[in-house]
């Protein structure tokens, strides 16, 4: 399996390096009247379908807000996690707005904005169990997806006497906390505004572990369309319009992290 | 070609040994008192008395006509909320005695059934009082009749052990699970985990074997 896959990566790595990128023109999408953008409709709450089967969530508001911005209209490719790149790089999306965390290996194939969204893991807990930071840990029980990024976060900062509690996935770590079979939980803000939906303020925020911003992506020498998109992230930043998506979909304002970070 | 690297397992062999350790502590525990509950279960279900019956029945049939994984997370995640709240460990031990108790109960009932109504007269013909007539004509040669079944229920229930990893329980399965997220050895884990549990399981057949021979090896009469 592993075999097969890595030959899958390695042809379609070379396939990709061969063909030449198809960068993307603003003067282009602007004759068209359509920007084509790529975007999850599997990561709930930055990509989904509505009950219709219509892409919605985050990233399809701030498609439509980009869209807006550039004065044409947004037409929203489905893709998936492995292959929104390829569509960007073989041409068939303008844009990808696909949660598309912004890493050093990517940013070596495709062009980033600034960052426009963002994920944070951190150890969240009841309201009365005082955790100010990992070495508050020690003798407290926190639940954690197993193999999951909290999992290995948690694992690395936890002192020797904290009871680490691995569950098979977030929902039944997030079972855990609201039974009170644990006392803290190392959680994503994401999945934490959906529980505190559910739970009200019955849990806070106690230290953050670690960040991962994402940007919209372009298929590299799209200059102008770059520059266009960074215009539209700063001002949405700043005008209020990305608060007010973020509030929507996830319950709180674009987080400072996002915000700060250039 | 695969290419096999069992040094990830080889290095965490303690990891593995203290959560077989639990399967065998988790399973003998939950085999004793389950063997308990399912005693209790069948007497009451064999006696004239009928609310009693209702009751074991309505246990039976709700925990024989539930998944474990439901009943297991309903104990761990659900108990909570009516103010009894069990460590993860124990939470699995309490699954395991409820879900062997049922099935245990049906296999006993059936044990004690197949008991002839003449060998019980013949108790009382030999003015044996009511509890020795229970242990010695009833319920020995019930278990006898039923012993391959309910052994095989045990070491189904040591397998079915495994589950209890869903609630954080440390047990095999869980140290199996725990070691694949930290080196990826998927392969070289699961082969080493289903040889472990092979062999716990071969260990309980023999123990059971063990225990026919020192309980039940009378001749059979009929």
């Amino acid at each position: 399996m592993t075999l097969t896959r890595r030959l899958f990566a390695a042809l379609a790595a070379t396939t990709l390096l061969a063909a030449p990128a198809l960068a993307t023109e603003l003067q282009a999408v602007r004759d068209a009247g359509t920007i084509r953008v790529g975007m999850l409709v599997d990561f709930p709450p930055f990509g989904i379908q509505d009950a219709s089967g219509t892409p919605d969530g985050y990233d399809a508001d701030v498609a439509k807000a980009l869209a807006e911005h550039l004065g044409v209209e947004a037409q929203i490719v489905p893709v998936t996690g492995p292959n929104r790149i390829p569509y960007l790089l073989s041409g068939q999306v303008d844009v990808l707005v696909a949660s598309l965390g912004i890493t050093a290996e990517r940013a070596e194939r495709v062009d980033f904005s600034i960052p426009y969204a963002g994920i944070a893991i951190g150890v969240y807990g009841g309201t009365d169990v005082a955790v100010a930071g990992p070495e508050d840990l020690d003798g407290k029980s926190i639940a954690v997806a197993r193999a999951s990024t909290q999992d290995t976060g948690v694992t690395e900062v936890a002192p020797e006497g904290t009871e680490i509690r691995r569950f098979d996935d977030d929902a039944t770590a997030v079972q855990a906390l609201m039974s009170g079979q644990v006392q803290t939980i190392g959680l994503s803000n994401v999945v934490f505004s959906q529980i505190s939906g559910v739970a009200g303020d019955r849990f806070d925020k106690k230290f953050d572990l670690s960040s991962q911003v994402q940007g919209i992506a372009v298929a590299p020498d799209s200059d102008a369309l770059l520059e266009e998109i960074n215009a539209f992230v700063t001002a949405a930043r700043e005008d209020g319009r990305l608060d007010t998506i973020h509030e929507k979909w996830l319950g709180e304002p674009l987080p400072d992290f996002v915000k700060t970070d250039q | 070609m695969y290419r096999f690297n069992f040094q990830p397992v080889f290095d965490n062999l303690d990891m593995l040994a203290h959560g077989a350790w639990l399967t065998v502590q988790l399973s003998s525990l939950a085999m004793a008192i389950g063997l308990v509950v399912s005693v209790l279960g069948a007497v009451a279900k064999t006696s004239g008395i009928k609310p009693l019956r209702w009751i074991v029945d309505a246990y039976v049939e709700v925990i024989r006509n539930t998944p474990f994984l439901i009943q297991i997370f309903f104990i761990f995640f659900g108990l909570p909320a009516l103010g009894i709240s069990m460590s993860h460990n124990t939470a699995a031990l309490v699954a395991l005695v409820v879900n062997v108790g049922a099935y245990g109960t049906e296999i006993i009932r059936a044990g004690i059934e197949s008991i002839p109504q003449g060998q019980i007269e013949a108790g009382r013909a030999l003015a044996l009082s009511p509890v020795q007539i229970f242990r010695h004509v009833v319920l020995k040669p019930a278990l006898r009749n039923i012993y391959p079944s309910l052994t095989s229920q045990f070491i189904y229930l040591m397998l079915t052990s495994s589950v209890v990893s869903v609630i954080s329980a440390t047990d095999l399965a869980a140290a199996g699970a725990d070691l694949n997220a930290r080196t990826f050895a998927s392969f070289e884990i699961y082969l080493v985990l289903t040889v472990l549990y092979f062999l716990l399981a071969l260990g309980f057949s023999t123990l059971f074997a063990t225990l026919r021979r020192v309980f039940f090896d009378y001749p059979a009469g009929r």
